[in-house]
């Protein structure tokens, strides 16, 4: 009995429906109120311009084949078939001092429970100057013993759990959790998707540091049908002996959406790995000082990075969808230029934040 | 006594006597008690031994049907413990199984919240750990995770299930250990909303189903014609019907009441509603009154509190509304009240029929048919208390069901014929869910059609052409721009949203069609009580601006509609006359509004807009040339006697197939198509069709004869209100003729026959039923 009306219409029907449906507002140029509420705006000249720029792109990659555009492979693995290419440069990472980071913890009685700002006063004041003079005394000994062992015995996760949830997230205890780890275990990651949320991841970067080189994989999908083998290919880099995760607002949005997408696929999650997510550090180290503190605001003002060409966030989805439309590679030029200056600057904030506070001498 | 006083009242007052058109009369039935295939847990029993319950025979077989792995629908009367039947066996569950968890599904928050506290004092003195919680849009962002893996029992409504799907991954503890689906009320989820619901719960299943459970199904339902099919059509499991009501009740009687007993009344509707309930009050009756619109329910109020104050202050303070907009504790002190005895009348509107916790009371008036026999069962089953005598009294309106159970009461009381829909073959409305299915886990074709059907192989390739899906060896992976929860509203089928703006305020969204209809410029157009002027209706940016405005005046669109046969699906023979169901494209033209105050035409304004054009489902008819020609014979006109014929049928139609007249759109024409044959067009106002005409189709000799009947029996010399007027009509109820009208709807009744003289039947009776 079920007759399917004029089924074309229905798809068309809903690409209408989807097409007023933007995930970022465009505000009136120097609109800083608005602006400075949320991630999802766009000041009304940065979307034309790049509307221009997406059209020149289109004429410009216009015949012009994937392969001549990009430069990479096709890797295969068990999800498939996906497009990997490559980046380095030199770049030197100052020894980490993990002992600054003991000394400072062990010297910080709040991290036992019950003991605040006021208590370590008293506590100084009567001779407790570190953890381990607290084991003597009779009520804070069983907790000093377990935050000690911790301390002494403890890796990067338990150590950030410990200073975070005493402290916060952005603690400088929990940053210097990092200087538990040799460069290379770092691994660099931010993603490009089509939107906000439960759409598919359409580029991964990864950074990655190698004697003396930052090297960024990126796996691109050249259809929405090879994500699952990008998201096989990009958690190998998370698998190896002690990998530690560091992002620009992973813990909010990259991580949580990398885990969604691994479970629409039904595929297993990771064991927990650190993860040193660098807004969280930027905005306590930065806060107040810059208009604004996302990755591409404080690369301006810290690293003197300028971005040319390039695609705003926002507009990654309408910009991919535009070369899965047309077949046309061009879009794809800022979109992974994007991602990969992301990784970069990512990796270099991430250095020069851990530098700043825990630098050897 | 007080009931039996009212009653004598009713019988020997003049004024009410010439009214009341029947009274039913329900002996006292005692409790049936059940007894269970199992014990239930010691905590359990003890339980219902501290509260002193004995379970009665429903509550068994519900039990035993739920323990036993089947699903349930349980449809018994208001207040016959329906919530107890399906906790226990999900508590019983509980306790065996430490790691099980259960959903309960609620409408509205009000009902949530009323069910949380149940539960949890069914948890507390049971001790069977359930932490049960609300889990809905008010639900603070701190507490959902720890919701999310530690409560056992979660109560949430369907909106809050679309859209918390596609977080499945962070549900995976709730789900790969959901037993039990609990649906309270399922009969709201019928229409466009239920079969959005539908496949809200069939996406639910497929996620459980991806986490290895495999959750077993209680519903309740006020009393439907097709419970089973019903739920069938919602879950997409077969269930077993527990629908013999075990629970105690008094003597109860039921009065049809007719102000327009003698074809015309000298008072209004509500002045009648009015001094029932003033006669109720005085006889020291506690009373809750039903009118159609916020505004009748003020209105009843203030008259009646007038009247009482004649005889004492202290009578008229024990009357009062209950408003929608009341603070909880303002309603508190109401439902206190009435449970206290102070309060003796509240008048409240037929929306509130749910929300109110006031118990049971000796009378319910209800003034206006509610539009379906459901509500006006659930209404009066609000009379009857301890087991004491009640009374639930109907006063008609000039509308043409009110009219026609007053002159058929056996119908009104017969067995419940009015069927629940649940369409769930609406291309637009699957598609949206698939697309959203799509976004939780890639969609296959092999293993996803058990949940979508047929349509589902269809769609696809569609909505991959239109980028939305894009094929993967997985299946078919989400890749539209928007969340796709965020695009499919459960509320309506798909079609172009129009936003209505106050002063740069959003105040709705609706589609093209009820923009037209509602929203067009100049249109007086009413919200959440409010009156708006419509200043501008914008095109192309699908913009409708309107400004407050308190005017004395209402607005009609008029409209031309034109009706193309895409095919035909089935045809049947009724009485010798051709019936059709197929598909059809309708094109609806507004070509101006009238500006009325009351009944008077003060301006008429063309419009220009855009044709509306839809494909939907419709049934069709065409009366054979001796109908023609009975109607020529006596100098009648044709074109009217089948205008008049389609306007009846509308209006019957929600008598078996449960919609609104609204939802319905019809087309008559003396001369239609190339043959010139008269025909008339019943069809659904939804892109896609939502299953009325499809389900009217298969009861067509009745709908007719119901036809025949109200408008054979209606007094009215040339058609009125009570029988062939449609508030609806886009042609102004022009033409009519209400001769012909009923020897067409006597030849689609009875076959072609010879003049019939049927007397006017429409006297008074009495049953006594068993």
């Amino acid at each position: 009995m079920s007759v399917v009306p004029a089924p074309s219409r229905i798809g068309a029907l809903w690409q209408q429906r989807m097409q007023s449906m933007r995930e970022y507002s465009i505000v009136r140029d120097g609109n800083a109120f608005e602006a400075g509420f949320s991630d999802s705006v766009i000041f009304s000249s940065e979307y034309d311009r790049a509307r221009v720029f997406l059209d020149t792109l289109l004429d410009r990659y216009a015949g012009v084949t994937f392969d001549t555009v990009f430069r990479g492979r096709e890797i295969t693995n068990e999800g498939g078939t996906c497009f990997s290419l490559e980046s380095r440069q030199e770049y030197s990472f100052l020894p980490l001092d993990s002992e600054q980071l003991r000394t400072r913890l062990l010297g910080d009685l709040t991290l036992v429970h019950g003991i605040g700002p006021a208590i370590q006063k008293r506590l100084n004041a009567r001779g407790y100057h570190s953890i381990p003079d607290l084991l003597e005394h009779p009520c804070f000994r069983q907790q000093a013993k377990t935050v000690l062992s911790c301390i002494t015995g403890g890796d990067s996760s338990s150590i950030m759990d410990l200073a975070g949830s005493r402290h916060s997230r952005s603690h400088p205890s929990v940053l210097g959790a990092a200087t538990l780890h040799e460069p290379e275990d770092f691994v660099f990651l931010d993603i490009e998707t089509l939107g906000l949320f439960s759409r598919p991841i359409i580029l991964f970067g990864i950074g990655v540091i190698e004697r003396g080189h930052l090297i960024v994989h990126q796996y691109l999908l050249r259809d929405i049908a090879e994500e699952q083998a990008a998201l096989i290919a990009t958690m190998d880099h998370v698998s190896g002996d002690r990998p530690a995760l560091v992002t620009f607002n992973g813990k909010s949005f990259d991580f949580p959406y990398l885990m969604d997408r691994l479970a629409y696929y039904g595929l297993g999650y990771p064991a927990t790995i650190p993860h040193f997510d660098v807004l969280h550090f930027s905005r306590r180290r930065w806060k107040g000082q810059f208009p604004s503190l996302r990755l591409a605001a404080l690369e301006r003002e810290i690293l003197n990075v300028i971005r040319e060409d390039d695609v705003p966030g926002q507009m990654v989805p309408e910009f991919y969808e535009s070369y899965l439309r047309s077949g046309n590679s061009g879009p794809l030029v800022p979109i992974v230029e994007h991602n990969r200056q992301d990784v970069v600057s990512l990796a270099r904030l991430f250095t020069y934040l851990l530098e700043v506070a825990h630098g050897g001498s | 006594m007080a009931v039996a006083d009212l009653l004598r009242l009713l019988d020997t007052n003049p004024v009410f006597r010439a009214r009341c058109v029947h009274r039913q009369v329900s002996v006292p039935e005692p409790p049936h008690y059940g007894s269970l295939d199992a014990p239930l847990s010691p905590a359990l029993e003890s339980y219902l031994d501290q509260c002193g319950i004995r379970l009665y025979s429903h509550q068994c077989e519900t039990i035993n049907h739920a323990r036993a792995g089947q699903n349930v629908i349980l449809t018994t009367a208001t207040a016959s413990g329906k919530t107890l039947a399906f906790n226990l066996p999900v508590f019983c569950h509980l306790e065996q199984d430490p790691d099980a968890r259960a959903l309960y599904l609620y409408p509205t928050k009000a009902l949530a919240n009323d069910q949380l506290l149940s539960l949890e004092q069914m948890a507390q003195y049971t001790g069977i750990t359930a932490r049960v919680a609300v889990y809905d849009g008010d639900t603070p962002q701190s507490k959902r995770a720890a919701i999310r893996e530690h409560s056992r029992v979660i109560i949430s409504n369907p909106h809050e299930i679309h859209h918390v799907l596609s977080w499945h991954a962070k549900w995976q503890p709730f789900l790969s250990n959901l037993d039990y689906i609990v649906i309270d009320e399922a009969h709201r989820y019928r229409g466009v909303f239920g079969s959005h619901i539908a496949f809200v719960i069939r996406r639910l299943l497929r996620l459980c189903r991806h986490y290895g459970a495999r959750p077993q199904f209680i519903l309740s339902t006020a009393t439907l014609a097709n419970p089973v099919e019903f739920a069938h059509a919602l879950t997409g499991q077969e269930c077993v019907l527990v629908d013999t009501d075990g629970a105690p009740h008094g003597r109860r009687n039921f009065v049809l009441f007719n102000p327009f007993y003698n074809g015309i009344s000298e008072r209004s509707v509500h002045q009648e509603t009015k001094d029932i309930l003033v006669s109720c009050v005085k006889e020291n009756l506690q009373t809750l009154c039903f009118t159609g619109s916020r505004k009748m329910a003020e209105l009843v109020t203030v008259w009646s509190r007038d009247d009482a104050r004649r005889i004492s202050q202290k009578l008229a303070d024990a009357i009062s509304v209950y408003r929608a907009g009341y603070l909880p504790e303002e309603r508190r002190v109401i439902e206190r009240q009435l449970k206290e005895g102070t309060r003796k009348g509240v008048v409240s509107t037929n929306a509130l029929e749910l929300g109110i916790d006031v118990g049971s009371l000796d009378a319910v008036i209800i003034s206006g048919y509610p539009g379906t026999m459901m509500s006006t069962r659930q209404q009066a089953g609000r009379a009857g208390r301890k087991g004491g005598e009640s009374l639930a009294l109907l006063v008609a309106q000039a509308d043409p069901l009110d009219q026609y159970f007053m002159h058929h009461p056996e119908q009104f009381f017969s067995r419940p014929h009015e069927l629940a829909i649940i369409d769930t073959g609406n291309p637009y409305i699957v598609s949206g869910h698939l697309i959203c299915a799509a976004a939780e886990l890639p969609l296959r074709e092999d293993r996803d059609s058990a949940f979508f059907g047929e349509p589902l192989s269809c769609l696809l390739p569609d909505l991959g052409a239109a980028g939305l899906l894009r094929k993967t060896i997985r299946g078919w992976v989400y890749a539209g721009r928007g969340r796709a929860a965020d695009v499919v509203r459960l509320d309506g089928v798909p079609g172009e949203s129009f936003r209505v703006m106050c002063h740069g305020r959003l105040l709705e969204t609706m589609d093209r069609g009820q923009a037209y209809r509602e929203a067009h410029k100049g249109a007086i157009m009413l919200h959440q009580g409010e009156t708006y002027v419509v200043n501008e209706m914008d095109l192309d940016t699908h913009t409708i601006r309107v400004t407050e405005t308190d005017v004395d005046y209402y607005t009609q669109p008029q409209k031309e509609i034109d009706i193309s046969i895409i095919g035909t699906l089935e045809t049947r023979t009724v009485n010798n006359t051709p019936c059709f169901f197929g598909e059809v494209e309708v094109t609806e033209q507004y070509t101006g509004y009238k500006i009325k105050r009351g009944d008077t035409i003060i301006g008429l304004e063309p419009l220009t807009l855009p044709p509306l054009t839809f494909r939907t489902k419709a049934f069709w008819f065409i009366p054979q040339e001796s109908v023609e020609l009975t109607v020529t014979k006596c100098g009648g006109d044709l074109g009217g006697g089948l205008h008049g014929v389609e306007h009846a049928t509308i209006a019957l139609m929600p008598l078996y197939v449960m919609c609104d007249r609204w939802d319905i759109g019809g087309l008559s024409s003396p001369s239609f198509g190339e043959k010139g044959e008269p025909v008339v067009f019943v069809y659904d106002g939804y892109e896609g069709g939502i299953g009325l005409a499809e389900k009217a189709f298969g009861l067509l000799p009745e709908l007719f004869t119901a036809a025949h009947e109200l408008v054979r029996d209606c007094r009215c010399e040339s058609g009125c209100p009570s029988c062939i007027y449609s508030p609806k009509c886009g042609n102004d109820n022009q033409p009519l003729d209400k001769d012909a009208t009923v020897r067409i709807l006597r030849e689609l009744s009875h076959g072609p026959e010879e003049a019939d003289h049927a007397p006017i039947a429409a006297g008074k009776s009495e049953v006594q039923a068993a």
